[in-house]
């Protein structure tokens, strides 16, 4: 490395220089230049993997700051989170953030999700990624579920126990896994260590193992075309290099996207309801947050006995069934070369997403 | 005193409120678009570069369709609203400021012909001639500015006019005028940029060069609000009165813990949508300009429209419950005239009022609370659902008796002791009530059945019709 002088000092390229030396940071800018990202009338889809990520982000961030002040025991939970909304600076921006954070987290992998399905972008040889992604939508949901009950305030409390409930009747494995849940044959605090110890040690590493691999292989395997784009002659094909062009955009939609999450955080801040009383009687029409809605609406659809089986023992399996069909239909179509498959992967998508859609809408009513 | 213009749900404010936003998003892109023709136009003869000049062509017609038709007819909009919802302010602002209004009108015609002149006269007019006309636009365009600036901050701050005598010169400059005429001007100048983002954006035939070059000097028009912003706003804020500053400080110290006011959250939305509107022009039309699209320049408009959604609601809210600071109280009640009012009874007071009251059955307490809501309450509150400010939402499950300890202890909101300590915690935030015990006994049994106690509302009911 020579030696500037007063001449030619450049701060910015001396103090790079000097990191590359030690980080191979220019290596890293090369490759991230690498991957390219197809520009074409579907390239809105594109911006939702980086919006997961912001949000991502947020909810390690605005968690990370809650547990400053959170009390993770079965007593003092609730008024730990009253102070956070009412005595602390700024904790109800925070944990309005954490809570409207979590469930536009959730949307937007749902979306993602979908899009990433329409477009067929789990064939070969993305089908790990495909598979990575369902990992976190799956994790993130269980984020959601044990995240729910940490407030301890009444609806929390017991839309947790009814999930609980819900789950401890699947077939063979239920009751051992509410009871492993629970901690016990109550929700108390054992469940409480559990939930907390999944919901801040468990799932974020988890996470961010499963993102980690999820953002490799997309870089190393780039960012998939629709059929619609793959026909079309090369030459007709757009480009743009993911750093720094795409990345700039994406910047864009970040900030874009993030006014608009303020929005709806300052202006309805998350509450905070009564404080549990277990032994109270759950208030009637109680219901699991929207991303389980469907899942909890189908479960109300099924007999108490089909044949020799219990109802809701068929409908754990059937539910169970069709949500873990999403691994494996694109599997199936992972080649695109078998045209009876490939419309059948498109079908059972439209039906399954109907289907999730309508059941949440009604869920909800 | 005049009759009352009711809108359920909203509110007859938001009608104002959302009129005005649109207008004003229109009418400050009037003069910081006209100064951005103007620059831009002798950039173009300087660089000796028509492509700049033909996109100037272009621009200029998008100017004048949005500012001559929707920016008009929403002016027009805003006295037909305010006219509505608050005829006493209009009165007050009309007769202190009739020739103030008259200069303006004579330059806001000038500003149509003028542009009208530059519009027209593209490719007609020798260089130096068609730039000569948009200097003279700048000039007439912001003396509408200059006009109306004086007689919106007088609304919050008097400039120690006392509306009787004195020098009306001290209510149009008052100490307000300098920092808000220069913040306006901040936000006019980044209004310029971020609709030539959207011009530009639409421009698919343009070098890609130039296209890029104009984005990124069109980014720059948004750093004087950037750099300067900031200085004016906080001088803006020293010039308030101090009640209000007190007001402000309130409501901002308790947003850390969650107590906010409606006007906190606009202050912090605004401060949220500056930020983000920097941070999506800098990774933009200034970092990336060759990407931008019309998607971006929509996003951008979106963004630069909620800034001044919530700007101009902030400034709106520091007024409450003036309609004209010190002066008139929201529901047209002048400040002076309180004692009076209280003397001699509300519906003896008020002409329209009292005259709706004769046409109601004797004893009918209901029909006569509801009137009492209508003008006293309706100009910031509806009654039922969960409409703006909503009645039944925030007297919750409160009783009659509740209500009328709450009304009656209002009737002090206005008095302040010697100390300046405030009789009551709603002084600053809400008129007085005003009228005789039983007026106000009324309107607590109407606010009554609003109650969101079926149980409660009922009794409320049965008095109602037992009395």
């Amino acid at each position: 490395m020579s030696i500037p002088t007063l001449k030619n000092l450049n701060i910015v390229q001396t103090v790079v220089d000097w990191l590359d030396e030690r980080v191979p940071l220019k290596a890293a800018v090369e490759f991230a230049g690498h991957k390219e990202v197809p520009v074409h009338k579907h390239s809105i889809w594109y911006y939702m993997g980086g919006i997961a990520a912001l949000f991502m982000g947020i909810q390690f961030a605005t968690g990370f700051l809650l547990m400053f002040h959170y009390v993770p025991t079965f007593e003092g939970a609730y008024a730990s989170v009253q102070a956070i909304n009412m005595q602390v600076p700024f904790g109800w921006l925070i944990r309005s953030m954490h809570s409207w954070g979590a469930n536009v987290f959730i949307l937007v992998l749902f979306i993602h999700m979908f899009s990433t399905y329409f477009m067929k972008a789990y064939r070969a040889p993305r089908e790990f990624t495909w598979l990575s992604g369902l990992g976190l939508v799956g994790i993130a949901m269980v984020f959601g579920f044990t995240g729910y009950m940490l407030p301890m305030d009444e609806i929390a409390y017991f839309a947790t126990k009814v999930g609980v409930d819900v789950a401890g009747e699947s077939p063979f494995i239920g009751p051992y896994l509410a009871e492993f849940v629970r901690g016990g044959s109550e929700i108390g605090q054992v469940t409480m260590n559990r939930f907390f110890s999944l919901h801040v040690i468990a799932l974020p590493l988890a996470m961010m193992g499963l993102f980690g691999l999820h953002a490799t292989l997309i870089q190393l395997q780039g960012i998939s075309e629709p059929e619609s784009i793959q026909k079309l002659p090369k030459a007709e094909r757009k480009y743009e290099k993911f750093f720094p062009d795409f990345f700039k955009k994406d910047v864009f939609v970040w900030f874009a996207v993030f006014v608009a999450f303020m929005l709806v955080v300052t202006m309805k801040p998350w509450g905070l309801g009564p404080q549990v009383d277990p032994a109270a009687m759950a208030p009637i029409g109680i219901k699991p947050e929207w991303y389980f809605l469907s899942q909890f609406q189908a479960l109300k659809l099924f007999p108490a006995k089909i044949l020799f089986f219990d109802g809701v023992h068929v409908a754990m399996v059937f539910i169970g069934t069709v949500f873990g069909s999403l691994a494996v239909v694109p599997i199936l179509d992972s080649t695109g070369k078998i045209p009876f498959i490939s419309k059948f992967a498109t079908v059972y998508g439209v039906i399954f997403f109907i289907g999730w859609l309508f059941l949440t809408i009604w869920g909800s009513l | 005193m005049f009759p009352v213009w009711e809108v359920p749900n909203i509110g007859s404010g938001w009608v104002i409120g959302l009129i005005a936003v649109l207008h004003v998003f229109i009418s400050h892109f009037a003069i910081g678009g006209g100064a951005f023709l103007a620059f831009t136009e002798q950039l173009a003869y300087k660089k000796n570069d028509d492509r700049i000049y033909d996109y100037l062509k272009k621009h200029s017609k998008f100017f004048l369709l949005l500012t001559t038709v929707l920016g008009a007819m929403s002016g027009v909009g805003i006295w037909w609203a305010i006219g509505l919802a608050s005829p006493n302010g209009t009165q007050t602002l009309l007769q202190n400021f009739s020739l103030f209004w008259a200069v303006e009108y004579v330059f806001f015609a000038l500003e149509l012909a003028t542009f009208l002149a530059y519009y027209y006269t593209w490719d007609k007019l020798d260089r130096k001639t068609h730039l000569k006309l948009a200097w003279i636009y700048i000039g007439i365009s912001y003396f509408t500015l200059f006009a109306i600036n004086g007689i919106l901050t007088f609304m919050l701050n008097s400039g120690g006019w006392d509306f009787t005598k004195g020098n009306i010169g001290d209510a149009f400059f008052n100490s307000s005028f300098w920092p808000a005429l220069g913040l306006r001007m901040f936000i006019m100048m980044a209004l310029a940029g971020i609709y030539a983002f959207f011009t530009l954006s639409r421009e698919k035939t343009m070098d890609v060069d130039v296209k890029a070059y104009l984005l990124k000097y069109s980014a720059k028009w948004l750093l004087p609000a950037v750099i300067l912003g900031p200085l004016f706003v906080i001088a803006y804020l020293f010039t308030l009165p101090e009640p209000t500053q007190q007001v402000i400080i309130n409501g901002l110290s308790t947003i850390g813990v969650g107590n906010f006011s409606i006007m906190a959250k606009a202050i912090f939305m605004t401060l949220v949508f500056a930020v983000g509107l920097f941070g999506m022009v800098l990774a933009g039309p200034y970092l990336n300009p060759r990407a931008f699209n019309t998607s971006f320049a929509v996003m951008l408009l979106a963004a630069g429209f909620g800034f001044m959604f919530t700007e101009e609601w902030s400034r709106e809210m520091m007024r409450k419950p003036y309609v004209v600071y010190n002066y008139m109280y929201s529901n047209g009640l002048r400040k002076f005239e309180i004692d009076k009012v209280n003397k001699d009874g509300f519906f003896n007071h008020h002409k329209f009022a009292g005259a709706e009251l004769t046409t109601l059955k004797p004893n009918d307490e209901l029909g006569k609370g509801q009137l009492m809501f209508r003008y006293q309450c309706t100009s910031c509150h509806t009654a039922k659902g969960n409409g703006y400010r909503s009645m039944k939402v925030m007297l919750a499950t409160r009783d009659k008796d509740a209500i009328k300890n709450l009304l009656t202890m209002m009737k002090d909101n206005h008095i302040v002791d010697d100390k300046g300590v405030a009789k009551t915690m709603y002084h600053g935030y809400m008129p007085p009530v005003v009228g005789h015990q039983d007026e106000i006994d009324a309107l607590a049994t109407y606010l009554a059945t609003l109650n969101s106690d079926p149980a409660k509302s009922t009794t409320a009911k049965v008095e109602s019709s037992n009395s």
